[in-house]
């Protein structure tokens, strides 16, 4: 179907055009283990929605399924009107619309700060060298790190190899960001300035998918939560929701168990 | 001594810095190293003895009276070039001049070198000067000789040897250079008796450029060796040494060291760098090549042919490949232009098959032009978008069929040297050659290989497995005698292989597989979140694989690369099963051969083996620069 902009709609079952990634029965293997039992959701453009668990649950397989890093073999996913499937062209598409960090922050060693967050715009997107540095100058200056740009993430902290990569993902320009447990790998001191850029970016009005167990930021910023156990969403809801009165015994259980 | 001790105990008052440590007393660091329990003290006096030994040894045998240093101080042309005419000898100072220039051009662009400390360099003066005392020592006093020059011999049939003294005195031009060294270095070290002075750097480029000039110098002033063997014949005249033929040019070539040297520094300031990094690095691709084939062979180019034959072609896949790759690099080309590619490079493979079975003849260069032409339309994509980029491109793909018409043109045309043997250099020319041919074609071979193995194609990962573990099963002799022997008859009518081309194709698929599991080594050391975060930013396959994959595993692969380097440099010894003249053959056959030196082996076999260590150390020490440099283990 066709949008009144023009854009061609891959899938008939995305209904609205503001809904930034439709997951419809998405089945994921991995071998003889289902690690995600038909997922269904939609994220709305502009929503910040907080993806939570216990390991083993599910949240990391289901975002890595987004930009395709995991192959999904049931089910749809539809990012902004693009639809996953083996084509390249449309993995190229999406990839190059959403953003992601990564756990373990994946920053290239051997490139210093201002060619991590470069290296895309100029090869990607095809901009000339000279105004990807000032995008990159600036992204720097937003997550407050304008100093290391000459440096290389071995010389940086944690929490600034994760800000690099937030600028990194930002660089592209994205109209989604996935976080995949952005904090787990940090120290506790350098969780909250990480976290502080998040929320900076949740205001901006980015579309957002959050796997983290960090539930006072899911508390302030998110404007859902979606809790998943053995690779179902079981419980869907706003933070006041899940806060006050979940309704679910499993939600009760891992709310009492992580607050 | 005691100032030594002062100036530690000073120093650890005054700062107290930790890393002071190392300037501990002679006496402490003795004690500490060398003698802190009684069982490593005996240890030390074993081992210091067996060393002194060894070295008694190396000198007895170095300096003996049966020794014909002659042979190689007569030879010494022949081991450098073997056959050469000597009227030619421009050819060979202008290759050596050539690469002078480039060397001292990169080591300005590209290195900062660091320093020496004022210390360090006093230490090394003073150990050299005290080992060559201590060489002078050790040696045997040597063999009276009567006036005949026959060794006397004692009543029981033992050799007559001078007495410690009198060979003491006879040695006094060792003792001589070793004073100057323990004066030089005391000197230096006295001058500088301040920590901080003492602790100052030399840069290591005035070191070498001193070192070299002094070594110039002594050109000038010492008279080595004797004159060569010209045309087979002995021609040592009184007078006429090997150094006074070689001074003027090897003056010229140290002044092109250290000029370029300097125009390449002068340069990392300006504008020019990064077009000068390029430059020294194209070059340093195309020299080899080009000053074998061009400047060494010289060939007798037939010019009415050139107008009419290999100009017209060259320009024709100049522009017509151009405006191909020009219509690819369109931004609406689309699925088109995979097409195309795929598509000439299915031609060109298949160009390839046709001439090995003979089916219709075609120019070996119009067949390469394809090759090449369907590789610049693989990389096109890459390109697509801004005119600037689209330039770059198209002037990359015309200097390369500009570079290749020209090689494939003086390649084919024959020399006008005249030859003594059937390959017209040898020695260590020809070693240092293939050597250098080798590794640089094996490498870009190797690292296709080792991506081809990993891939997730199953028809690449096939095809490079069975290659590499084929070509690894075969010993490299085997592989030099199936491509200088049974290759040349395997191929059609009217296509010809050179025998050192053909060795040089064998030898490099035989390194590229060696290369290859060395690459494959750096590749798994790369980690899943690499590629993953590569793939996140939108990169492609190449993309991925050429900014963030490589560069990592090279860069973890340096130490076995380097290995590999130095073991393609030693096994070209093995040319000489193939009838190649190396340099190792040179000492162990050319010479021995000679009337004059009938059986002189060990002199020349020496000196060749102290060639190569020096060769393979200087890349060795220059790799562990390397890796410090990108910062291998500091991840």
């Amino acid at each position: 179907m066709n949008t009144d902009d023009g854009t061609t709609v891959t899938s008939d079952r995305l209904a609205d055009r503001d809904d930034m990634i439709v997951c419809v029965d998405v089945d994921k293997w991995y071998g003889d283990f289902q690690a995600l039992k038909g997922v269904t959701a939609t994220i709305k453009e502009g929503e910040v929605a907080v993806v939570c668990g216990p390991s083993g649950s599910g949240k990391s397989t289901w975002i890595r399924c987004i930009n395709r890093l995991e192959v999904h073999q049931g089910g749809d996913i539809v990012v902004d009107g693009i639809e996953l499937t083996n084509d390249l062209r449309n993995i190229e598409k999406v990839r190059s619309e959403v953003g992601m960090v990564f756990q373990q922050f994946n920053l290239f060693p051997h490139l210093t700060v201002l060619d991590n967050i470069t290296l895309a715009p100029i090869w990607v997107r095809k901009r000339p060298r000279a105004e990807a540095e000032t995008m990159a100058t600036a992204l720097l200056e937003r997550v407050g790190i304008p100093e290391q740009a000459e440096k290389f993430p071995g010389q940086l902290s944690g929490g600034q190899q994760q800000r690099v990569a937030i600028a990194r993902s930002l660089a592209m320009e994205p109209r989604v960001m996935l976080f995949d447990e952005p904090t787990s790998a940090l120290d506790p001191e350098m969780i909250k300035e990480v976290l502080d850029v998040m929320k900076e970016l949740a205001r901006s009005g980015i579309t957002m998918m959050v796997v983290t167990h960090e539930m006072g930021f899911a508390r302030e910023v998110a404007d859902r939560i979606m809790f998943m156990e053995g690779g179902e969403i079981v419980e869907v809801g706003t933070p006041e929701h899940f806060f006050t009165n979940p309704t679910e015994d499993r939600t009760k259980l891992f709310m009492s168990q992580i607050l | 001594m005691a100032d030594l001790e002062q100036l530690s105990t000073n120093l650890s008052d005054e700062a107290g810095a930790p890393e002071e440590t190392a300037s501990l007393s002679v006496r402490q660091w003795l004690q500490t190293n060398l003698f802190s329990s009684w069982t490593n003290a005996i240890l030390t006096l074993l081992g210091g003895f067996a060393t002194l030994l060894m070295l008694r040894g190396v000198l007895n045998f170095v300096f003996s009276e049966n020794r014909e240093w002659d042979a190689v101080r007569t030879n010494l042309r022949a081991l450098m070039t073997l056959s050469y005419p000597e009227s030619q000898y421009v050819r060979v100072w202008v290759t050596l001049g050539f690469v002078a220039g480039l060397t001292g051009l990169s080591a300005g662009i590209w290195a900062n070198w660091g320093g020496v400390s004022v210390k360090r360099m006093s230490t090394w003066l003073m150990g050299a000067g005290g080992l060559i005392a201590l060489c002078v020592v050790v040696r045997e006093p040597s063999v009276i000789t009567d006036v005949e020059g026959k060794a006397i011999r004692a009543i029981d049939g033992s050799l007559q040897r001078e007495s410690f003294f009198a060979a003491m005195s006879d040695r006094l031009g060792w003792w001589i250079a070793a004073v100057l060294l323990l004066a030089a270095g005391g000197a230096i070290w006295a001058r500088y008796s301040d920590v901080a002075r003492r602790n100052a750097q030399i840069p290591v480029t005035t070191v070498v450029v001193w070192g070299l000039g002094l070594a110039t110098l002594s050109l000038w002033l010492v008279p080595y060796g004797h004159y060569a063997f010209a045309g087979g014949e002995y021609i040592a005249e009184p007078g006429r040494r090997v150094a006074f033929s070689t001074q003027m040019p090897w003056t010229v070539m140290w002044l092109l060291l250290v000029s370029s040297f300097f125009v390449g520094r002068s340069l990392r300031e300006t504008r020019w760098h990064a077009f000068a990094k390029g430059a020294s690095n194209l070059l340093w691709l195309l020299s080899p090549m080009t000053l074998f084939w061009v400047v060494l062979r010289d060939p007798a180019l037939d010019y009415a042919h050139v107008l009419s034959t290999d100009l017209p072609m060259g320009l024709a896949f100049g522009l017509l490949g151009g405006a191909v790759l020009w219509v690819l690099t369109r931004v609406d080309v689309g699925e088109a232009g995979r097409l195309s590619a795929v598509g000439l490079l299915g031609f060109a493979v298949f160009n390839w098959v046709a001439a090995f079975f003979g089916w219709y003849p075609m120019l070996q260069k119009a067949r390469i032009s394809f090759l090449l032409l369907a590789l610049a339309a693989l990389l096109a994509p890459n390109f697509i978008g801004e005119i600037a980029k689209r330039r770059q491109l198209i002037i990359g793909w015309l200097s390369a069929m500009a570079l290749v018409h020209y090689l494939a043109t003086m390649i084919n045309t024959p020399s006008t040297v005249e030859l003594q043997s059937s390959e017209f250099l040898g020695g260590l020319g020809l070693t240092l050659f293939v050597a250098l041919i080798v590794v640089l074609l094996s490498f870009p071979l190797g690292v296709l290989l080792a991506l081809g193995r990993t891939s997730k194609f199953p028809i690449f990962r096939i095809l490079s497995t069975s290659y590499i573990e084929v070509i690894r099963g075969v010993p490299l002799i085997s592989v030099l005698i199936f491509f200088s022997v049974m290759v040349p008859l395997f191929l059609p009518d009217g296509m010809e292989l050179a025998e050192l081309a053909a060795v040089l194709t064998g030898y490099t698929l035989f390194s590229a597989a060696y290369l290859a599991e060395n690459v494959r080594g750096g590749l798994q050391s790369v980690t899943k979140g690499q590629y993953e975060a590569a793939d996140a930013i939108g990169l492609t396959a190449a993309q991925r694989t050429g900014f963030i994959v490589l560069p990592q595993a090279l860069r973890v692969s340096i130490p076995q690369l380097v290995g590999q380097v130095i073991a393609t440099f030693k096994e070209t010894s093995l040319l000489a099963i193939i009838g190649l003249f190396d340099f190792l053959r040179v000492a162990n056959s050319v010479i021995p051969a000679q009337s004059e030196f009938m059986g002189v082996k060990r002199e020349g076999i020496l000196l060749v083996a102290m060639i190569y260590f020096f060769f393979n150390f200087t890349i060795s020490k220059y790799s562990q620069r390397l890796e410090r440099r990108v910062g291998l283990g500091e991840r």
